[in-house]
Order: C-alpha cells, then sequence, then structure tokens
C-alpha cells in the first residue's frame, strides 16, 4: 500500500543558502525514509547521477527533493528522476519559501522538517501518470478575405501551410480594394492603393499552399483535441469560374441595373457583374436577388460558363488552427440623421469619398457633386458615431478617421486647389509620424474649425453646417455645398456572427477580444484560435498587416512545437455520464463539449480546475493525478509535526500566487514561520471539506490567495463566502480564513498581508 | 420595444391643458374610448410643478415630494400606469421615480419627513412606480394601439400639408424611452400616417424647442420669440398648414403667439395649431364644439379645415 | 492676463458640488467634457445670445464660481437638446438647474425669481400651477382674444363635459400645502418674496 512505499529524500545545501540558515543534520535525524541524502548543488549535472544511483540502489518508489522552489528547477529534478515517472517527485521549497524568508535558524529548522514531511506524504499519494502531447493538424483556415486574412494566409503559406481562405463575397480584397489612395506619413504621398493590393492579390492567387472559397461562410465548427471541424457553406456564383474569360458580353446584354454596392451605391452595376477590375476570382457572378432569369447572359456566354440553377455547397474542413480576420463595417448613418446622410444626395461618407476621387471610381476619379459641377467647399465632420456615448454610438475612438479625413482632404487639394476644405474635429489624432501628414495637409490649405457639428440643414443649394468654433466660443453656420462624415468603424456582420459559431469572447463593443491586451495581442479566449485586421478593433492597414502576420506567426509556433500539457485534467466515465451537459456550461475554460454522443474535454483548454467535478450529479467526472488526497496529505505532512505551542497558519496558492510568494524569498524579505504554504494546481481544487479537515486537525488559519485575472477568481471568492457562512453556522470565528487578491509584483503586498493574518490569528487565539 | 399598457391608466391632468386648450383632454378622451383603453381621472391628482420647477422657483425635493403624493394616489387607486398629456408632466414625473427609486438619500428624506407629519399614508417604496413600466405619454399609449387607429377614422386630412413639433420634455429628457427617435422624432409623424396622412417630415429646427423656454417667454420675449421665429419661418418655408404637436406649451406658445410673430417677422404665418389627440379626434370624427375645443384656439380652425372630406370606403 | 492657479486651490471641488446634487442624473458626466462644442452648436439660446452651454461647463470645471452671478445662466431654455447629444453623457442643461438652485441657496438670484411667485401662490390656493396674474398684462397685449376666452373657460369646459372641475377639493389643497410647507418651500417663498419686497 501507499505507506509501504519506499521514499528518497534527498536534501539541498544549495552552496550554503539553505544549510547556513536550517539545519541539516537534524533534518536528517528527523526523517524516517528509506534513504536520505545531502549535497552541495542537487540541480548541477552530477545531481542526476546520484538520484538516479540511489533510486536503483535503494529501489525508491518515490522521490523528494528538499531544495528551492520548484518554479525553478522542478523540470529539472522531474528530468534527474529518470527511469522514474516525473510526477512521481515533489519538491520541498525549504529555500525561497524556508531559508530566505527566516532568520531564526532553530524556527526555519523546525520548519523545513515539517515542508518535507508534508512532502513526503504528498509524494506517496502520487501516481505515475504522463504528460499529454498535443500536436495540432498543421491545416489552418483564415476567415475573411481582405487585407488582413489575405497576409496572414500569404505568410503561413510560405512557411509551408496549408491555408483554406474563406471569403463571403464574390471576390477576396476587401475594404482596401476600394478606398482609392493610401498614404504613406513618411513620404508625405499618396499612393495608389490597388497599386499596392495587386501583387499581394496576385501572390496569393498563385501560392500553392493556398485555396480560396469565396461567396462561402463558415456555418458551423467543433472543436476535438485541438482539431477544428468546420462547414463551410458555399454559395452558387451562377458563373463557372473555370469557364468563364471575364470577357463582359454577359454584362452587355443584362438589362437589370442595381445599386453597385463596391462604388457604396453611388454608381450602377448589372445583375451579372465582376466585383471590381482586379476582383479574384477572375470570373463574373450573378446577383441572384435581382436577377430576372430572363437568360439573355446564358444565350450569349461563348464558354457555356453561366448556369441559372444552383444550390449552396457544404463544404468540410479540418484544421488545426483558425485565423479570424472578418474586418469591419462602417456605422449606419440612419443613427444620426441631423446629419442629413439618407436625405440629401452630396452629404455622403470617406468611403464614398474615396469611390468618388478613385480613378476606377463612379466618376473616374474627378471629384463631382451629384449634379457633375466641382463643390465650391467640402466640409468634414470627424468623429460620426465614435466617441460617442449616445444610444447606438460607440464610445471608442476609431482610430484611422483624422487621418483618413487628411489623406482625402489632401486628394481634393491636388485635384481642385480651388475647393477649400474644412475640417471640424475634437481632437486630431495624428500620432507618431501621422503628425508630419498633418503639417503637410495644413500647409495644402485645409482649414481646421474645432467643433462638433450639431446639424447640417440644406438651404437653397447648399447646405448649412452649424457648429461652433470652440477656440472662439463662436456659434457659427458653415455654408458648403458637399459634405463628408468621418464613419466610425465597428464589428462586421461576419465578426459577430462568427464570434458566435466559434464561441469565442468578444468587448462590449463587439470586437473580438484577445486573450491579453498586453502580452497576447493575436490570441483569443480559445486556444488556437487568433484574430488579426479590424475584426478585432479600429486599425489601419499597416496595423492590420502587422496584426496578420503576428498570428500566422503564433500558428506556426503551434504547428511546430506542439503543445505539452499537465496531465492534471479532468476526465469522464462514459458509463456515468448521462449527457446532461451541466458541466459544459460550468466550464469557465470552454472545454468541454459533447461529440459524438459523449462529453469531450479538450486538454489543450482544461486546467484541472475541478469546477466541473463538483457539479456533476452523476460523479461522472475526476480529475487526473490524485489532486484531492495530494492536497489532503499534504494538509496532514504539515499538521503531524506541529508543536503544541506553534502556530500554523495554512497557504493556499496556485501558480501565480506561488511565484509572488517565492519573490518575497528572492527579495530577502520575511514572513513569521506559522505561514506554511502549499501549492495547488488551481485555488479551485481546495475543497470545503480540506478547509474543515484543516481546521478541525490543529491549523489555526487557512489563507487562499487568487489572481483576479483568473477566470475562476469569482468562483472562488464565492466559495469562501459559503464556506465561512457554513463556519458562522457551527459557530465557529469566520476570521480563521481570509480570500485576498495576489499578484505576482505585488509580492511586498502579500508579504505584508501573510505577516497581518498571522497577528490576527494570534489575536484570535488569545 | 417596450411594453405599452392600455389598461390600469391614470389620465394625469395638466394645468395648461386645463385651463388653455380643455380640448385636448376631451380628445385624448375621445380617441382613448374609440381605441378602448381603460383609464381614468382622479381629482386628488395635482399639479406636477413642472412650470414652477422649471422656473427654478420649486427644487427637486419639493417637486419629488408632491410626485410622490400623486404616485401614491395612482397606485392606491389600482392605476399605476400614469399616462400624461403635457410633455413637461411626463419629464417631471418620470424624472421623480427615477431619482426617488435610485436616490435612497433623497426617498428616505421625504419619507421620514411624511413620518414626521401625519403623512405617513403617502410615503414611497423603493420600485413602487418603475420609470419605463408605468409613465407614458399620451403619445405612448396612442402608438401601442397604431395599427387600431385606421379602423376609426372618418374624415380624410390628407390634403393639407401637416408637419410634426415634439415637444423637447418628451423627447429629450428621457431619450432613452422615447418611441420613434430622438435625434429625428417621428412618433407624431407614425401616428399621423396611421390617419391615412403623410406629413413633410424632417425640416430645418425640426426637433428645435418650440421656444417657451419656460421663463424665457416672460422675462426674455425677445430670445423666446426669435427661437420660436426660427421654427415658424422653417415651417412657412415648406408651406405647413397643420403642425401637430404633443404639450400645451407648445401649443400656447405656436397658436397664441402666432399673430405677434407674424408682426415681429413681418410675414403672415398662417398655420392652424393641432395636439395630436386632437388630430386624430377630427380625423375620426369628433366634433369641433363638443370634442376639439376649437373656441380655446387663438388661430382659427377653420381657417384652415374648412370642410371635411369623408374616407372613400 | 495671467490666471494664477495656486498649490492649494482645488478647481475640481465646483464640479464635484454639482455632480452630487440630488438632480444630477448623469453621474461624472461634467468632469468627462471634452469642450467639444456640440451642445452649443444645437443650443437656441446660443443661437441667439451670448450664452454659451460649452463655456458654461469650462468654468465649472475650472472652479470659476462666480458663474453663479452671471445672468447668462438664466437664458437657458431648459429644451434638454444638449442633454440628448452630449457624446460624453454630460448635461448642461441639468448643470445649468443646479447652478441655479445653488445660486438661490446663496441668496442670488432671487430678482430673477420674484416675478414667478405666483406659481408658488397658486399651489398654496388651488394646488395648481396657473401661469402668474402678473403676467396677465403682457399675455393680453400679446394674444388677440386672450383675455375674452379665458372669461368664457368655464362655458368652453362645460361644453366639452369636462369633469371633474379645475378646483380639487379643500383636503386635497390642504395636504399638497402641508407637503411644501414641510419641505421648507413655504419659507424659502417668504424669505424671497420678503427680500424682493424689502427692496422696492
Amino acid at each position: 500500500m501507499r505507506d509501504d512505499l519506499k521514499v528518497g529524500v534527498f536534501l539541498c545545501e544549495c552552496g550554503g543558502n539553505i544549510s547556513d540558515i536550517i539545519d541539516l543534520d537534524e533534518v536528517r535525524a528527523s526523517l524516517d525514509v528509506e534513504f536520505v541524502g545531502q549535497f552541495e548543488n542537487l540541480c548541477s549535472l552530477n545531481g542526476r547521477k546520484i538520484i538516479r544511483d540511489a533510486i536503483f540502489d535503494h529501489d525508491l518508489d518515490r522521490v523528494v527533493v528538499a531544495a528551492c522552489s520548484p518554479i525553478s528547477h522542478e523540470k529539472t529534478f522531474q528530468d534527474y528522476v529518470k527511469p522514474l515517472n516525473p510526477y512521481l517527485m515533489d519538491m520541498a521549497n525549504i529555500r525561497e519559501q524556508c531559508s530566505w524568508v527566516h532568520s531564526d535558524k532553530a524556527k526555519a529548522t523546525h520548519k523545513a522538517i515539517t515542508l518535507i514531511n508534508a512532502s513526503i506524504e504528498k509524494v506517496k499519494q502520487s501516481d505515475a501518470v504522463d504528460p499529454i502531447y498535443c500536436q495540432t493538424p498543421d491545416e489552418v483556415a483564415v476567415i475573411g478575405g481582405g487585407i488582413a486574412g489575405m497576409n496572414a494566409a500569404l505568410s503561413l503559406a510560405k512557411q509551408g501551410t496549408k491555408v483554406t481562405l474563406i471569403e463571403q463575397s464574390p471576390s477576396i480584397g476587401g475594404h482596401m480594394a476600394k478606398i482609392g489612395k493610401v498614404f504613406s506619413p513618411v513620404k508625405i504621398a499618396e499612393e495608389c492603393g490597388m497599386c499596392l493590393l495587386n501583387p499581394i492579390l496576385n501572390e496569393l492567387v498563385w501560392n500553392e499552399n493556398i485555396e480560396v472559397l469565396t461567396n462561402s461562410k463558415v456555418i458551423e465548427a467543433e472543436r476535438r483535441a485541438g482539431t477544428y471541424n468546420l462547414i463551410v457553406e458555399k454559395s452558387p456564383r451562377y458563373v463557372d469560374t473555370e469557364r468563364c474569360i471575364a470577357c463582359g458580353k454577359c454584362k452587355e446584354v443584362c438589362e437589370v441595373e442595381v445599386p453597385d454596392d463596391w462604388n457604396d451605391g453611388l454608381s450602377t452595376r448589372k445583375a451579372i457583374y465582376r466585383p471590381f477590375g482586379q476582383s479574384y476570382p477572375e470570373s463574373y457572378v450573378i446577383d441572384m436577388d435581382n436577377c430576372t432569369k430572363c437568360s439573355s447572359c446564358v444565350k450569349v456566354c461563348n464558354m457555356r460558363a453561366i448556369k441559372l440553377r444552383g444550390r449552396p455547397e457544404r463544404i468540410p474542413l479540418q484544421v488545426g488552427s483558425i485565423i479570424v480576420a472578418t474586418g469591419h463595417k462602417l456605422f449606419d448613418m440612419e443613427k444620426r440623421p441631423e446629419y442629413g446622410y439618407n436625405r440629401y444626395n452630396d452629404v455622403i461618407t470617406q468611403s464614398e469619398l474615396g469611390r468618388i476621387t478613385g480613378v476606377n471610381g463612379p466618376t473616374k476619379g474627378k471629384l463631382l457633386k451629384s449634379n457633375g459641377e466641382v463643390p465650391k467647399r467640402v466640409v468634414m465632420i470627424q468623429c460620426v458615431g465614435s466617441r460617442d456615448e449616445k444610444p447606438d454610438g460607440h464610445r471608442y475612438c476609431s482610430k484611422i478617421c483624422c487621418t483618413v479625413a487628411l489623406k482625402n482632404a489632401n486628394i481634393i487639394k491636388h485635384k481642385n486647389p480651388d475647393t477649400d476644405v474644412v475640417i471640424c474635429y475634437t481632437d486630431v489624432r495624428t500620432p507618431g509620424m501621422f503628425e508630419k501628414y498633418y503639417k503637410h495637409t495644413q500647409e495644402n490649405e485645409v482649414r481646421f474649425i474645432r467643433g462638433r457639428p450639431g446639424e447640417v440643414v440644406k438651404k437653397g443649394d447648399s447646405f448649412i453646417v452649424r457648429t461652433e468654433d470652440t477656440l472662439k466660443g463662436e456659434f457659427i453656420e458653415i455654408e458648403a455645398d458637399m459634405v463628408v462624415l468621418s464613419t466610425a468603424m465597428e464589428p462586421s456582420d461576419g465578426t459577430r456572427e462568427i464570434a458566435e459559431i466559434l464561441n469565442i469572447g468578444t468587448t462590449e463593443d463587439g470586437f473580438i477580444k484577445e486573450s491579453h491586451p498586453k502580452i497576447k495581442p493575436v490570441a483569443t479566449d480559445v486556444q488556437g484560435i487568433f484574430v488579426c485586421g479590424t475584426a478585432h478593433d479600429p486599425k489601419d492597414i499597416t496595423e492590420s498587416i502587422m496584426q496578420a502576420i503576428a498570428s500566422a506567426s503564433k500558428v506556426s509556433e503551434y504547428n511546430y512545437g506542439g503543445v505539452e500539457i499537465e496531465p492534471f485534467i479532468a476526465e469522464i466515465d462514459k458509463d456515468k455520464c448521462i449527457l446532461c451537459g451541466d458541466c459544459i456550461s460550468r466550464c469557465k475554460y470552454k472545454s468541454m463539449s459533447i461529440q459524438n454522443d459523449e462529453v469531450y474535454i479538450d486538454p489543450m483548454a482544461c486546467t484541472g480546475c475541478g469546477k466541473c467535478l463538483v457539479g456533476c450529479g452523476q460523479k461522472a467526472i475526476h480529475v487526473n493525478g490524485n489532486i484531492d488526497e495530494k492536497i489532503l496529505a499534504t494538509i496532514k505532512g504539515v499538521l503531524s509535526n506541529k508543536n503544541d505551542d506553534e502556530r500554523m497558519i495554512l497557504v493556499f496558492l496556485d501558480n501565480i500566487g506561488y511565484t509572488a510568494a517565492d519573490n518575497i524569498g528572492v527579495n530577502r524579505l520575511s514572513y513569521p514561520e506559522s505561514i506554511h504554504i502549499i501549492k495547488v494546481i488551481s485555488v479551485n481544487r481546495v475543497r470545503p471539506n480540506h478547509i474543515k479537515y484543516a481546521l478541525e486537525n490543529g491549523a489555526d488559519g487557512v489563507f487562499i490567495g487568487e489572481f483576479p485575472g483568473d477566470l475562476m477568481y469569482d468562483e472562488v471568492e464565492r466559495k469562501v463566502d459559503r464556506i465561512k457562512e457554513t463556519l458562522i453556522e457551527l459557530n465557529e470565528n469566520p476570521e480563521q480564513i481570509m480570500f485576498s487578491k495576489v499578484y505576482i509584483p505585488y509580492f511586498t503586498g502579500l508579504a505584508r498581508k501573510l505577516t497581518d493574518f498571522d497577528k490576527k490569528i494570534e489575536e484570535l487565539n488569545l | 420595444m417596450k411594453l405599452i399598457p392600455d389598461k390600469d391608466i391614470l389620465l394625469f391632468r395638466s394645468c395648461l391643458v386645463s385651463v388653455e386648450y380643455p380640448g385636448v383632454e376631451s380628445s385624448t378622451k375621445f380617441v382613448f374610448d374609440k381605441l378602448g383603453i381603460d383609464y381614468a381621472i382622479s381629482e386628488k391628482q395635482t399639479c406636477c410643478t413642472g412650470l414652477g420647477h422649471y422656473s427654478d422657483v420649486f427644487n427637486q425635493i419639493d417637486t419629488s415630494a408632491i410626485g410622490a403624493r400623486n404616485f401614491k394616489i395612482a397606485k392606491d387607486i389600482g392605476r399605476p400606469n400614469l399616462v400624461m398629456m403635457c410633455a413637461t408632466c411626463y419629464a417631471i414625473n418620470k424624472k421623480s421615480v427615477k431619482l426617488l427609486n435610485k436616490k435612497d438619500d433623497l426617498r428616505n428624506h421625504i419619507n421620514q419627513l411624511f413620518e414626521e407629519n401625519g403623512l405617513e399614508h403617502l410615503k414611497y417604496e423603493k420600485d413602487d412606480l418603475l420609470p419605463s413600466e408605468n409613465i407614458f405619454h399620451v403619445v405612448d399609449i396612442l402608438y401601442g394601439k397604431i395599427s387600431e387607429i385606421p379602423k376609426h377614422i372618418k374624415y380624410d386630412l390628407s390634403e393639407y400639408k401637416i408637419a410634426s413639433h415634439h415637444g423637447c420634455h418628451y423627447c429629450k429628457v428621457h431619450y432613452e424611452d422615447t418611441i420613434a427617435g430622438f435625434r429625428d422624432p417621428n412618433i407624431i409623424d407614425e401616428l399621423i400616417g396611421a390617419c391615412g396622412c403623410k406629413t413633410i417630415g424632417w425640416y430645418d429646427h425640426k426637433r428645435a424647442t418650440c421656444g417657451t423656454g419656460f421663463r424665457q417667454r416672460y422675462s426674455n420675449p425677445d430670445l423666446s420669440f426669435t427661437a420660436t421665429a426660427d421654427k415658424m419661418n422653417a415651417l412657412d418655408d415648406e408651406e405647413v398648414e397643420i403642425v401637430v404637436h404633443l404639450c400645451p406649451n407648445c401649443h400656447i406658445q405656436f397658436d397664441r403667439y402666432q399673430p405677434l410673430i407674424s408682426k415681429r417677422e413681418g410675414r403672415e404665418f398662417e398655420a392652424i395649431h393641432l395636439n395630436i389627440a386632437q388630430f386624430i379626434a377630427i380625423a375620426m370624427g369628433g366634433d369641433f364644439d363638443k370634442v376639439i375645443g376649437v373656441k380655446a384656439h387663438t388661430t382659427p380652425i377653420d381657417s384652415v379645415i374648412k370642410e371635411l372630406k369623408e374616407v372613400e370606403q | 492676463m495671467t490666471s494664477k492657479q495656486n498649490i492649494d486651490d482645488s478647481p475640481i471641488d465646483f464640479a464635484e458640488k454639482i455632480i452630487a446634487d440630488v438632480k444630477n442624473s448623469k453621474e461624472e458626466g461634467v468632469l468627462k467634457c471634452v469642450q467639444c462644442g456640440m451642445c452649443t452648436s444645437t443650443c437656441p439660446a446660443a443661437r441667439h445670445s451670448d450664452y454659451n452651454p460649452r463655456d458654461i461647463i469650462e468654468r465649472v470645471l475650472e472652479g470659476d464660481i462666480s458663474i453663479l452671478e452671471d445672468d447668462l445662466i438664466w437664458n437657458c431654455f431648459y429644451c434638454y437638446t444638449c442633454h440628448s447629444v452630449c457624446p460624453v453623457g454630460n448635461s448642461v442643461c441639468e448643470v445649468n438647474q443646479i447652478l441655479k438652485q445653488i445660486a438661490i441657496s446663496n441668496e442670488i438670484g432671487y430678482d430673477k425669481l420674484y416675478e414667478y411667485m405666483g406659481f408658488a401662490d397658486s399651489y398654496f390656493t388651488a394646488a395648481i400651477g396657473a401661469i402668474p396674474e402678473i403676467f396677465f398684462e403682457d399675455i393680453k397685449n400679446d394674444v388677440p382674444g386672450w383675455w375674452e376666452f379665458r372669461n368664457n373657460l368655464a362655458d368652453i369646459r362645460d361644453e366639452l363635459e369636462l369633469d371633474p372641475p379645475l378646483m380639487p377639493p379643500k383636503e386635497v389643497i390642504d395636504e399638497v400645502s402641508k407637503i411644501l410647507t414641510i419641505t421648507g418651500f413655504k419659507d424659502k417663498i417668504e424669505k424671497i418674496r420678503a427680500s424682493e419686497e424689502a427692496k422696492q
């Protein structure tokens, strides 16, 4: 049985770091185990031989290494105990949490013995388990064929990865294909956007590792062992891309004219059309909502490429990772009717102005009003729908509108130097090099009025823009014959839909949320799914491309490295499970799902927190690795060594709290010897009966620390509250338990909290 | 859309309606009866304090204490849905309910005053009424029955050029509850649409104030009437014949002062002014003297509506 | 001209006082003002007078309490347009109302209220907010036929079969009079009236 297991304890002097404070002779004498060894530097390379020889010579079943923190050297010693299973070794942290925080040699020695005994009890409960290696499939789905998705796909393809690029519209290219000119803040010049986009598009089309699916969207997704099974629905194009040579005869005979969405409705197109000159696939497409099925196009097509009948096709796709690049849309101007967008033809958006000034646009690049005249004065209104907390508005800044307005103002000035351009702004946001472009715009005689206009009305042939010139403190009415609205960027419908289908988190504004804004800026809260471009938040082309490449790089990390996972994760007993699905909704890490009539736990997402076990009425779930028993054994081990006059406080911390506690030692601060820190895989695994046992068997206080960023934080806090309530019902003092936030850098705070708690417990005991 | 009640309604009497345009009250009742809305009037209910409040004479505590009393009356007679004919009564009461629910200090203070002075029966408990669920304007109730309105229309008013003026205190104070827009308010336009007519829609200054401005009309008439003139000029530019509103104070400003503003502007404004309830009541066949109350109007209704044409069935 | 901010000045206190007022429904809105001027661009008083709502907030945030004595604050129409469009969720309209209540509690602006005492009086006599009689002469001059109409009001109401009558029962009037006494309203009105009549 477990009590008969042969345990070896290896004491490390750590070159005096440990042995100067702790009397290792006394420690050695106190231990009742199969083997005890003591060495100057156990982590050095000859430590491996020492440990392995002892394991063989004494036929050891379990090993305790009493040395530094497992955070520093657990991996080292897991390796040194080979051929023993790595999880049959445990470390007693007698450096960071003993010799470095205590100065009283006798007390430190006593505490070291306690910690080592706890480790011995714990390691006896350990089972041999194997780490889980996950190798995800290499294939990647990139959803969204705009500038971000195209760059992500291309980067991966060039690294040898197979990519499927899924685009909802009939052509890839996205917003960038429409915007006309782009500008460089350094060159202080506008250049042709299509000329920059086209090489990328061509490269992508010719890359054999990329398959482009247009007219397609993901409609279903499920995940299993790091593999995503997607169902892509491809709508019929009604024109065979293999046969179509884009000669355009079909459109000549088509009699249906509808607003051309690629030109923001400023011109018309036929029901059979090519989205734009450089669109890919290089093929026409039929807009079946508007087609009258007159068949004229069918008759005129020499290539026999047109079929008026077609059905959506469902394509299954298996990938290891997904990059979401579903982009943005522009603010709906119906929500700000006071600007007259829906009433007046010459109140337009910056996007429409981009089309009007684009050489491939409705006026072939001439800046003209709807009546064909050149405008005398163009007034631009900034922040329409952005920085606006009123209903339907967005509180955030859309980030690109200031520079877009500057760019379009300059383009107007190049084309028609006599047209007066006025930008009504609240703040001009041109960080970094963009500031130079702002100055350049001023030099071009573009005028700036600081004020947020209230309304635009038509008087006679022109508009009146009502605003305050806030720098003068004067209400003014600016006459204009063209008004351009800088509309907010908001998540596209596709972005909102895919977030739901993939079950990835979004911000309150509906953008895809990154896993951490600083250190994980392209990961989502679901493993293996990454985000880039404006699906993530408002950003410009440069930033979209950078984020696209970053997300591709993250996918490559997965594909090359695989993922090693600690085996302490939940497992389902399929015989007991009744598929009630309760655990699926309880899991904060979205690790569970029902697949093939079984609850499936994704090892990459499960943290072993154990929340699922507690709620399972069938008791069909357990977490591998005997976690409960190990915690209980550790508690028993600590308490078994308690002296009569000794105060004993148990502190439960997971990785983050434990690192913070180590930092106290690393920085040579101190806390009372009564503090005994127990490292757990997840604070949530500390169960009420653990605490109950501890308090009934000699623990004077229990301290539980949790990082507020942990998804389980609220849960743990509620649990501690409930335990306190139970104590009150039992006439016990709830003050014996303390719950606290922990942060890695805030180790001084943790040291103080531990010291204060010790003092409080001392007072309670009086 | 939010739930609009059609029963348990206390039709909240308005001072200005009572003494200036009583026809608004009779027209509202006439239309409510046609639409089968369950309402009653209480003689115990008093003025909301609005005119005094917005003249800065009453502070929030005075106003909310009076409000608490009226809310209690509504609850006591089992008619917790307050429906106002006046935009200011609407805004004032909704704000008092919000504050009494949200600000414990205010509620406790008022309740303590009641308790210490033998008025325990008036005490207001948190959430006795809810601002969005219990406080309405007549237009909200009519909007709730908008699909019923066409069934009762007798006369065709679609020949006239009609514009709406939406009271500020209906649209802009509690804009989160405003139906059919507050940046381009349209609830009146939609109700007129249900009568088979089309308004001109947007016009310059559509969402602007009538110009009353409470103290401005009496203490600062130049400022007040200049603002009204903005509006009247814009309406006249569109050759509007009937202006429809939802608040008796706007009604006074437009109807009573139209002759004066005509003089000031040197431009003959000839539109007539009707409350939306009066407009719908006319379309439903209400008698001009016995229901619409045209005798109270300064600009004669028959200067524009000379005869009524029955709708073709 | 140089404006000096001394180390112990705390200009934000003025805004904090407004935020704490019972009437404020916009929480910290006033502190979030970025002076964009959208309020001014839609304000009827700014259009036709020197009143400037953006400037009101600027002065409040500067802690300029002289604004309480500035006649311009009395130009607000209380039309709430600024309140309905303010992109940061401030309400100059409410701030303005609060400023006036602060002014009145500091015995400023009594002259502005004096003409409106009729609103208070009618409450104690009839529990109704009638237009103060002091303005009747102006209305008679400005509005043709109004006086005759008012004299016929009872008949018109009769014809419309309006019930109950205008005047509420006595116990109702007594009850609201009591409410307005215990809230301190009555004392305030008497104080304003006495102070203004002493000046005359």
